[in-house]
């Protein structure tokens, strides 16, 4: 086995050779022989590096990219609904907030405060007169309301 | 010689065939190279917007219509949400009954039962409308219920809904809208522009089956609100004088009543009331008769009240005075036409003021008769008879002055005490306003502002003020016009205690609208006065039109104008001076 297999500077006197046989002998006169400045020619350099976690690394990234989409989809599908729910909870109150604007609008109004006035017996008086607080003099001629005058 | 043909060999036939399927298919791909450039070069954008389309949903935002607000800022007409409730008919005619029965219970009687399960039974169809324009509130009540009791086929649609709070209040003056939410008459008419926004719009991805995809692309066009207007009505008087009014009205009998009161020193409406009204809100009553906005509208006779004018322009010219000593015939014969007094009497001395107190027809007729047919109609046109108040309100009327150049001699003598002229009240508004404010002419308004979203406000341009007669010409008539709430004048009702009012009475014959003649025993009735008459602030015009026969400016409509101005100075605090009024010699 041994026999047949040269060695490793058997193969490289040999590819000297046929290099110095298809350049004619001339790197005899003028150039400089690569082997007396202890130049050699080499083998590429075999990667010994392992694949396995290179692809651990890949699988992980894009698990961690896959579950944070779901989990990023999810949270905001579920914002989403709480925006509709919320939504929905601010129509309901802005209907109700008007339905209570109307009725202190309705209660509010001169024709149901004369009707409460009314109810308590209240009469208006339709003599005006003005009462001057500077010197409390009476300006006017006040006369008693008359009762039913409403 | 004949040629004969040699067929063809197999290559000719396979090269001749290939040549077919060439061109074939060259053509193929000809025409789907045109279609392709018909839709990504000719039609792109057709199609684009299909294919949008296809996959979006778009919703209208309302944008809601402004308020109209009184002087205070109190709400006389705002928009609120409502919903109309339709239903599919397929799907709750087994259900009728009782879907009808939690309807009417929430929406109230105004809902008719058997027509409602009439409409949720109609047969052949997926579509009916069940009640429209139901506030929200209410209508998410109704709907609420039918849903939890288990019966599906209501739906319901978003509008917007006008809501006046008062009822009737100043119905009149604020008009109305229509069903498309448009305003057609009174401030809602005249401020459509303003009061209207701009809607927005919301679009959204959509799935086939029409369903909004939660996290896909919306945009959102935000709506413009409407602008609110502001008027120059004061609410809570406003209520009184509507009541005051549909009272006397229905007291007198009257067809219609009319009650107005102007601040004379702005010319600012702070109240316009009429009777019979309608209710914008409930939708009640909106006949033609009562949705008709009389004060700018009506045209008629104003009679008396119109000496004043003639009185003012007789003063101007420095031609009477409150004590010009006046002969009053027993009666009068002009173009054949017999003219009286209401009171049977003979030849009468009268003062300038005596004519205005007694409301002497032919008094005023001898005063008249000391200016021409020209000056009489010039200065009737500085008043402001025969065109437009300017107001402001949709539909005014001008009036009808028959020009100077065409008067008879029974023309001067009947318009001088207001018959023969057609006026609407707020043309009499304005001009008596002007003898008032120092004989300067306003023009009456009934909006004072216009506020944007922001709260910015922004006045109406309410015209120029115009000098028609002087000073000392308004301050004569005044004097006169005091006379008449004296208690030997025609309207001691309207006096005010502790208060110098100035005022006149107006009977006027009815024209019939058909016949153009006057009808006997008919009459439109007045009274229009201002106080303090020594520093005026308010001037009050009660209208009311064929009362009982009877009925007198100074008996009828002098009552109505005592509580109305009587509240008006109340309200605005105006205290009486406490000048005594001049006593003025009615008779020489």
């Amino acid at each position: 086995m041994s026999a047949s297999a040269p060695s490793r500077s058997d193969r490289t006197s040999a590819a000297f050779a046929a290099l110095q046989h298809r350049a004619g002998g001339s790197l005899r006169e003028g150039v400089m022989d690569v082997r007396d400045v202890g130049l050699r020619l080499v083998n590429p350099v075999r990667s010994r590096a392992r694949r396995a976690p290179f692809v651990v690394v890949v699988l992980l990234v894009l698990s961690v990219g896959l579950v944070g989409l779901i989990v990023g989809s999810t949270v905001l599908q579920s914002q989403s609904f709480q925006q509709a729910k919320l939504d929905k909870e601010i129509a309901t109150l802005h209907t109700q907030q008007q339905s209570l604007s109307r009725e202190v609008d309705r209660l509010h109004s001169p024709g149901s405060i004369a009707d409460s006035a009314g109810a308590l017996g209240m009469v208006r008086n339709t003599n005006p007169a003005f009462l001057r607080l500077s010197d409390g003099k009476v300006l006017g001629k006040p006369k008693p309301a008359e009762a039913g005058n409403r | 010689m004949s040629r004969t043909k040699r067929p063809m060999s197999r290559a000719q036939v396979s090269r001749r065939r290939l040549r077919m399927c060439v061109f074939f298919v060259v053509l193929l791909f000809t025409v789907f190279g045109a279609r392709l450039f018909q839709i990504q070069g000719v039609d792109a954008s057709a199609y684009a917007a299909m294919a949008v389309e296809a996959g979006t949903a778009s919703t209208t935002v309302p944008a809601p219509r402004g308020a109209i607000l009184d002087r205070n800022g109190e709400d006389l007409a705002s928009s609120v949400d409502a919903l109309t409730l339709t239903a599919d008919p397929s799907m709750t005619a087994d259900n009728a009954p009782q879907i009808a029965r939690l309807l009417r219970e929430h929406l109230g009687k105004s809902t008719d039962y058997f027509d409602l399960i009439d409409e949720l039974r109609t047969p052949d169809s997926r579509f009916v409308y069940l009640a429209k324009d139901v506030p929200a509130w209410t209508a998410q009540k109704a709907l609420t219920a039918v849903s939890e009791a288990g019966y599906p086929g209501v739906f319901s649609e978003k509008q917007t809904v006008r809501s006046y709070p008062g009822g009737s209040l100043a119905a009149n003056l604020l008009g109305y809208t229509n069903g498309a939410g448009v305003g057609v008459s009174g401030v809602e008419g005249q401020y459509e522009k303003v009061l209207t926004g701009t809607d927005g719009a919301k679009t959204f991805e959509v799935s086939q089956s029409g369903e909004r995809i939660p996290m896909g692309d919306s945009t959102v066009t935000e709506m413009v609100p409407g602008q609110d207007v502001v008027t120059t009505i004061d609410r809570d008087l406003q209520y009184y004088a509507d009541k005051r009014l549909a009272e006397a009205v229905k007291a007198s009998s009257s067809d219609w009543g009319l009650a107005m009161t102007m601040d004379v020193k702005t010319c600012q409406i702070v109240q316009m009331s009429q009777a019979p009204t309608f209710d914008p809100d409930a939708r009640t009553g909106m006949n033609d008769a009562n949705t008709v906005s009389r004060a700018v509208q009506n045209v008629y006779e104003p009679g008396s009240v119109l000496k004043t004018i003639t009185m003012a322009a007789l003063a101007d010219q420095g031609k009477i005075a409150a004590d010009t000593p006046i002969v009053v015939p027993s009666k009068m014969v002009i173009d054949g036409f017999p003219i009286g007094d209401y009171w049977e009497h003979g030849t009468l001395h009268l003062t300038a003021a005596g004519v205005i107190a007694k409301s002497s027809n032919l008094g005023t007729i001898v005063a008249a008769n000391q200016m021409s047919d020209a000056t009489m109609y010039n200065y009737f046109t500085k008043f402001g008879f025969g065109q437009k108040s300017g107001v402001g309100l949709p539909g005014e009327s001008a009036g009808l002055l028959k020009p100077g150049a065409e008067w008879t001699k029974a023309n001067h003598a009947t318009i001088a005490f207001g018959q023969g002229i057609s006026v609407t009240g707020m043309q009499m508004m304005r001009a008596v306003g002007a003898i008032a404010n120092g004989g300067s002419m306003c023009q009456p308004s009934v909006v004072s502002d216009v506020v944007d979203t922001d709260g910015n406000k922004k006045a109406v341009d309410n015209g120029e003020t115009t000098q028609v007669v002087s000073k000392e010409a308004s301050r004569v008539v005044t004097r006169m016009m005091e006379a008449v709430t004296a208690p030997d004048g025609t309207a001691p009702a309207a006096a005010i205690e502790g208060y110098r009012v100035a005022g006149k009475t107006g009977t006027a014959w009815r024209v019939d609208p058909d016949t153009g003649r006057y009808i006997r025993g008919q009459n439109t009735v007045s009274f229009m006065g201002f106080a303090p008459a020594d520093n005026p602030r308010f001037l009050t015009y009660i209208v009311l039109d064929k009362p009982y026969s009877n009925a007198g400016g100074g008996s009828t409509a002098g009552p109505v104008f005592h509580d109305i101005m009587s509240m008006a100075l109340e309200r605005f605090g105006v205290a009486p001076t406490g000048a005594k009024s001049p006593k003025v010699k009615q008779t020489w």
